[in-house]
């Protein structure tokens, strides 16, 4: 599995269904009866952050958190590394005559740059696995989907009852179904 | 089971869309600035110009054109960053402690109070950069070998700490502000029609469509930014404390200094965000979003803080008696009654003693009568940071050294210069992003459990 999530690309896409919503729970109940059926739905894309959709859609438990806690080891033994190549290998002060060791006062600094590296590392794994770049074009479905709309995308296949599928969105709320083909959509 | 709450009073009024949200939310952006916006820009403007000018000053004569040329070598600047320093906690307090704590009320305020510590680090900052003296090798306190021989910084000083601590505190903050804020510009993205405002939303967005993977990844990251950004937040002003409790001037050398920085802090953040909020909900028509029951919480935060800080300043009496320290005894006996005990009284009405008025409901929920008060507390707290230096340091050991002292024009000048810089970043904020967070208000709307 590559760093980057390509699922969020919607190139090379050849043919989806979409299904727009404006109500949360009508939303979670379609993509709930979607899945029911056994079809795979490719993503929901929603202006808010609805709870229970990921796990409804099968999206697996991101490992950022123990990426976060690498980078964190990493700032740690960074500084670590740091303060003593400076304070006992490369420079010793004499201070009060007392040892030139690892004593309580590296904490602090060692704690901060545990947070930077924390913070930081794991900020530049999300942008990354986000497929999140400054100044990237990005995929809209709909102009309002960061406004108030959800919409609900679904790959097909071969074999698929396409119709079917339109009929349940409709059924289950959907305010509009369109069909998107090599990136053109047509109101269905 | 998720249903909607009959109890629970409802967190945005007036039966509010996610549309609405928008609308209302962006309406600043979109539009033409307000004259009310106008004419605080330009006030702001002019206090930026007083910076420039203090600044200039200080810079080309020397530091010498402060009055800490004595044995208070401490004075405004160092008040008036401690003072910076703390108005910026109650940001990641706000965002950080209270999602912790999964308290949805922070939603409405999160963004503007995150936006205040990113604000407030950099008027802080600006204090001991400039104290250096010969800012241009400020670049010394960094972990460099010294003057590019073989000594290197000293990390059993708590100043270095404070290098670490405020630059890992400014930068966690600005990420964290910055990807809560993608989703949002995304919005804003989706809606400005000119070819600029597009290019540079879609610029910042980096691509956000509010795809549920993405939402899941954002959730996550938000959390352990949260996570780790509250004892980052306690680590900070704990340190800012350190530089002077570890001192063995009487007055400073304290161990309750950590824990009583960090809720004068809180104390003083709180005071700052009810100042900037009581004011934009009225201007702005956010009275739906930031409510009463917003307002409400903040002052019972600033009556629990104070009445900490107020327990700290008691103490702190007690254990100069307890230790049986004549020293000690004397720094505090002289800041109550000695000549600044117009400062110590002034911290004390402000800082304890007012805010128990928000026993009472009218005081928590009538907005100009909190505004008044969030001025008396940040007042309360500027004089808490001044009567903690400037007492301790103009009685010295040696009564040949006693001197009074008070700040000189330039360093007034710097300070009122100070508020230039955070109201200007404040307007400039307000004007070009959402001040409050649309993606998180939107889980709100139906107040749910």
């Amino acid at each position: 599995m590559g760093l980057v999530d390509k699922n969020l690309s919607l190139r090379n896409r050849n043919k989806m269904l979409i299904g727009v919503w404006e109500d949360e729970d009508a939303l979670l109940s379609a993509t709930q009866a979607v899945v029911d059926k056994g079809v795979h739905i490719h993503d929901v894309f929603t202006p808010y952050p609805v709870h229970g959709l990921d796990r409804i859609i099968g999206v697996k438990r991101s490992r950022l958190a123990r990426i976060a806690f690498f980078c964190g080891l990493t700032g740690l033994s960074l500084m670590f590394t740091m303060i003593w190549y400076m304070y006992v290998k490369d420079w010793p002060v004499n201070v009060g005559n007392k040892p030139v060791r690892f004593s309580p006062s590296w904490i602090p600094v060692m704690f901060e740059g545990t947070i930077l590296c924390t913070a930081f590392g794991m900020g530049v794994f999300f942008f990354l696995r986000n497929r999140m770049l400054h100044g990237i074009k990005n995929d809209l479905l709909d102009d309002r989907q960061t406004d108030d709309r959800m919409i609900m995308t679904i790959e097909t296949c071969e074999g698929m009852d396409e119709k079917g599928l339109i009929e349940l969105m409709k059924e289950k709320g959907a305010v509009e179904t369109r069909e998107f083909h090599h990136g053109v959509q047509t109101v269905i | 089971m998720i249903h909607d709450s009959i109890i629970r009073e409802r967190l945005v009024t007036g039966d509010k869309t996610a549309a609405d949200v928008t609308r209302d939310i962006s309406r600043p952006i979109l539009n033409q600035p307000s004259t009310a916006w106008k004419i605080g820009f330009t006030l702001s403007l002019i206090f930026l110009g007083i910076f420039g000018v203090s600044l200039f000053w200080t810079v080309w004569t020397g530091i010498g054109v402060w009055n800490i040329n004595k044995s208070v070598m401490w004075g405004w600047d160092i008040t008036n960053f401690v003072f910076w320093v703390g108005i910026g906690h109650a940001g990641t307090l706000i965002s950080a402690v209270l999602l912790l704590f999964r308290q949805k009320w922070r939603m409405s305020i999160n963004r503007s109070a995150e936006a205040m510590t990113i604000f407030a680090v950099v008027c802080a900052a600006m204090f001991p950069v400039f104290h250096m003296g010969r800012v241009w090798v400020g670049y010394w306190a960094l972990p460099l070998p010294n003057a590019f021989g073989s000594l290197w910084v000293n990390f059993n000083s708590p100043l270095l700490w404070d290098v670490f601590a405020i630059s890992t505190y400014f930068s966690v903050s600005l990420l964290f502000w910055y990807i809560g804020m993608i989703p949002d510009i995304a919005t804003i993205r989706d809606k400005v029609k000119t070819k600029t405002a597009k290019f540079w939303y879609n610029f910042f967005s980096m691509g956000w469509t509010g795809s549920t993977r993405s939402w899941a990844r954002y959730e996550l990251v938000s959390l352990i930014l949260a996570g780790i950004s509250t004892p980052l937040v306690l680590s900070v002003h704990t340190i800012v404390s350190a530089d002077f409790a570890t001192s063995v001037i009487p007055g400073w050398h304290t161990t309750i200094f950590p824990p009583y920085f960090v809720a004068g802090a809180i104390f003083s953040g709180f005071g700052m965000v009810a100042t900037l909020l009581v004011v934009a909900r009225k201007v702005m028509n956010y009275e739906n979003y930031i409510t009463i029951g917003h307002l409400e919480a903040m002052t019972k935060i600033i009556m629990v803080t104070g009445t900490l800080v107020g327990i700290a300043y008691l103490t702190e009496f007690f254990i100069a008696w307890y230790s049986v320290v004549e020293y000690e005894q004397y720094a505090f006996i002289n800041r109550a009654t000695g000549p600044y005990w117009w400062a110590y009284w002034s911290m004390m009405s402000c800082n304890l003693i007012a805010p128990q008025v928000f026993w009472f409901k009218w005081a928590r929920t009538t907005p100009w009568f909190i505004f008044i008060m969030s001025i008396v507390v940040n007042v309360g707290m500027w004089f808490e940071r001044f009567v903690i230096i400037v007492t301790s340091l103009h009685r010295d050991y040696l009564p040949s050294s006693w001197v009074m002292y008070s700040g000189s024009l330039t360093e007034v000048g710097l300070f009122l210069g100070t508020f230039g810089i955070f109201f200007t970043c404040f307007f400039l904020f307000a004007k070009f992003l959402p001040v409050i967070n649309m993606s998180e208000v939107k889980t709100i709307l139906r107040n749910r459990e």
